[in-house]
């Protein structure tokens, strides 16, 4: 049973009476412990389909499983629950909260979670250790540098043990020896068995990926 | 999300804007303070007309002429007034059960003695009103049956009059200007801590006399220990009903004075508390201001909190939260500087900061927080995530 099946995925947005899709019948299907690039140009639709897979938005029509369950269907709230156990994320600017430490950051989805709060530091210390940030842990969010943020971005993602994290152009505001980086990170987490899917208009980046998704016009090709 | 953990988190967000989270409950705290000051200073305006009526002793009654309607014409009672000499022995025949009674003048007058002036309360009594109203004589006496009957021009005048006017010299036998006439002071009362201190006491037929009086201001009467006094206003009733109609005059107890003061003093007391009030109103609406930029100004962590798993209840109640603690904070802060204003109202006057006006604070400021609170909070609840996140 494939993590992530979806069927027949449209998107279309209306806008000022045009319509436009984003998503124009997209099917895919993506394996347990995957490493995935999902690569086209700014427009082609890849931001909009990493929000459908990742239940941050809604397709207009067709169906989309995890782990076999229907999922396109369901309420705003057991959609939020979902995204807090089973979905990480990982941006372009980090989205760190500002003025908070970093094991703050990385406890912030725990707070939403069902996962008692003795728990907590514990976790989050576990997955500074694992991004390599031990000793960052008591600093703010602005005094970290660029490939320290999205470590912890990355350390956030990871603490709810979710099934997939979705990366969004995570090395795009890096500089290329940090990017490199922070693709190890990643490479090194899916050798461990965790399913990595990153959304990129870097093709260089998209290579590093076991299997590279190309879409343009809102289809694959 | 755990609620201590919501609360946790929206303390860091007003203490990360601690001047604008402190200009935006400089609304509450004002409302609030002055609210809880004035309910506080009606209090003790309350309990000082309590004190004073205590003070007069108890089984007294009033009559006083004209029905007392406050909605009427006040010139109307007075036009109208028949009371005099004829009426105190129509009650004496009539009515066994009392003890002392006398006609009773009240004018507010200045008494001059050399370069000295005072304004005081002029009252005029007859010989038993020391026994009546309970004076103590701290220096000379009161005057007597005939100097009343004589309309002898002396004068018992209270403490704070004999300090003004005598400094720390002797008072007794000096002549003192009033109501254009000179009196003799014959006595010094002893101190009560009230205005009865202000006082200057005159037979009442002289201030009748010396003013060219018809009718008394009211007829004041002591009932015997014993009798209760609503049976002895029926009887003073029925007495004076043989020569005056029944709008006329009215009977009126010690309690019911106090009783209507007191409710004039509550309705005023309320209707200023509500104007106060307003500034809580304003004080909401400042918050609700700050709530909607802070709900802009954070969209992008809205958007965040979403993407991990924040619940659209989650938001709101956090965005809530915030906005409750910043009107309870100034509730207290507001609560604190009214009781510094009662400590210091205290000085002067009997004031109390009484549990309702505290509940009222709590309950006021708490609900200015949510309703001003819940707007911004549902605003923030419905962004949409993917839309916050690319806020610029």
């Amino acid at each position: 049973m494939p993590l992530i099946d979806a069927q027949n995925l449209y998107k279309i947005y209306d806008i000022g009476g045009t319509k436009i899709n984003a998503v124009n019948g997209i099917s895919l299907s993506i394996e347990d412990g995957e490493f995935i690039s999902i690569v086209g140009k700014s427009g082609s639709g890849k931001s909009t389909l990493m929000h459908i897979l990742g239940l941050l938005d809604t397709p207009t029509s067709g169906v989309l499983k995890l782990n076999g369950q229907e999922v396109s269907t369901l309420t705003e709230n057991k959609l939020a629950k979902i995204r807090n156990s089973q979905i990480g994320f990982v941006f372009q600017s980090f989205n760190l909260l500002p003025r908070t430490t970093a094991i703050d950051n990385i406890i912030l989805p725990l707070k939403y979670s069902s996962i008692p709060s003795s728990e907590w530091q514990g976790r989050a210390e576990k997955m500074l250790e694992l991004v390599d940030l031990t000793e960052r842990k008591l600093n703010k969010s602005n005094e970290l540098s660029g490939g320290q943020k999205q470590r912890v971005a990355i350390a956030r993602a990871l603490v709810t043990d979710p099934s997939v994290i979705f990366a969004d152009e995570p090395t795009g505001n890096l500089d290329s020896k940090t990017g490199e980086e922070i693709v190890e990170l990643f490479r090194t987490l899916n050798d461990k068995g965790k399913t990595i899917v990153i959304v990129t208009h870097d093709a260089d980046l998209a290579k590093v990926a076991k299997r590279v998704i190309t879409i343009k016009d809102g289809v694959l090709i | 999300m755990q609620f201590l953990e919501t609360i946790n988190t929206a303390l860091k967000a007003i203490a990360a804007n601690k001047v604008r989270s402190i200009l935006t409950m400089l609304g509450v705290i004002i409302g609030v303070f002055a609210v809880v000051t004035l309910i506080s200073l009606g209090k003790g305006v309350q309990n000082y007309i309590t004190d004073q009526f205590n003070e007069l002793g108890s089984n007294l009654l009033f009559i006083s002429p004209g029905t007392g309607d406050f909605g009427g014409d006040p010139a109307d009672s007075f036009a109208r007034n028949k009371l005099s000499e004829k009426h105190i022995k129509l009650i004496e025949e009539n009515v066994p059960a009392i003890d002392l009674i006398s006609a009773y003048y009240v004018a507010s007058e200045n008494s001059r003695f050399k370069t000295n002036t005072f304004l005081s309360e002029i009252i005029g009594v007859s010989y038993v009103g020391n026994k009546m109203f309970n004076y103590e004589l701290e220096k000379g006496r009161f005057f007597t049956k005939s100097e009343e009957k004589n309309q002898a021009k002396v004068m018992v005048i209270g403490p704070n009059v004999a300090k003004n006017l005598f400094s720390n010299q002797n008072a007794i036998g000096e002549r003192v200007d009033l109501l254009g006439d000179k009196y003799e002071v014959i006595g010094i009362f002893k101190e009560k801590g009230s205005n009865f201190d202000d006082q200057v006491i005159l037979p009442y037929t002289s201030m009748e006399n010396t003013l060219d009086l018809k009718n008394f201001s009211s007829i004041v009467l002591k009932v015997k220990n014993g009798y209760e006094s609503g049976f002895v206003m029926k009887q003073v009733d029925l007495a004076l009903f043989q020569d005056l109609d029944p709008d006329e005059f009215q009977v009126l107890s010690q309690a019911d004075i106090l009783k209507s003061i007191q409710s004039i003093l509550q309705l005023l007391t309320v209707a200023l508390s509500a104007i106060a009030g307003i500034s809580l109103l304003v004080g909401g609406i400042g918050i609700m201001n700050i709530m909607l930029v802070s709900v802009t100004e954070r969209i992008r962590e809205i958007g965040l909190r979403k993407a991990l798993g924040a619940t659209p209840f989650n938001i709101a109640l956090q965005f809530l939260v915030e906005a409750v603690i910043l009107s309870v904070g100034g509730g207290v802060v507001g609560l604190m500087f009214g009781a510094l204003a009662t400590l210091f109202a205290q000085t002067f006057l009997r004031a109390e900061m009484t549990l309702s006006a505290i509940l009222l604070a709590f309950v006021f400021s708490a609900g200015v927080g949510i309703v001003f609170g819940t707007y911004p909070a549902i605003k923030a609840s419905k962004k949409d995530p993917i839309e916050a996140l690319r806020y610029e």
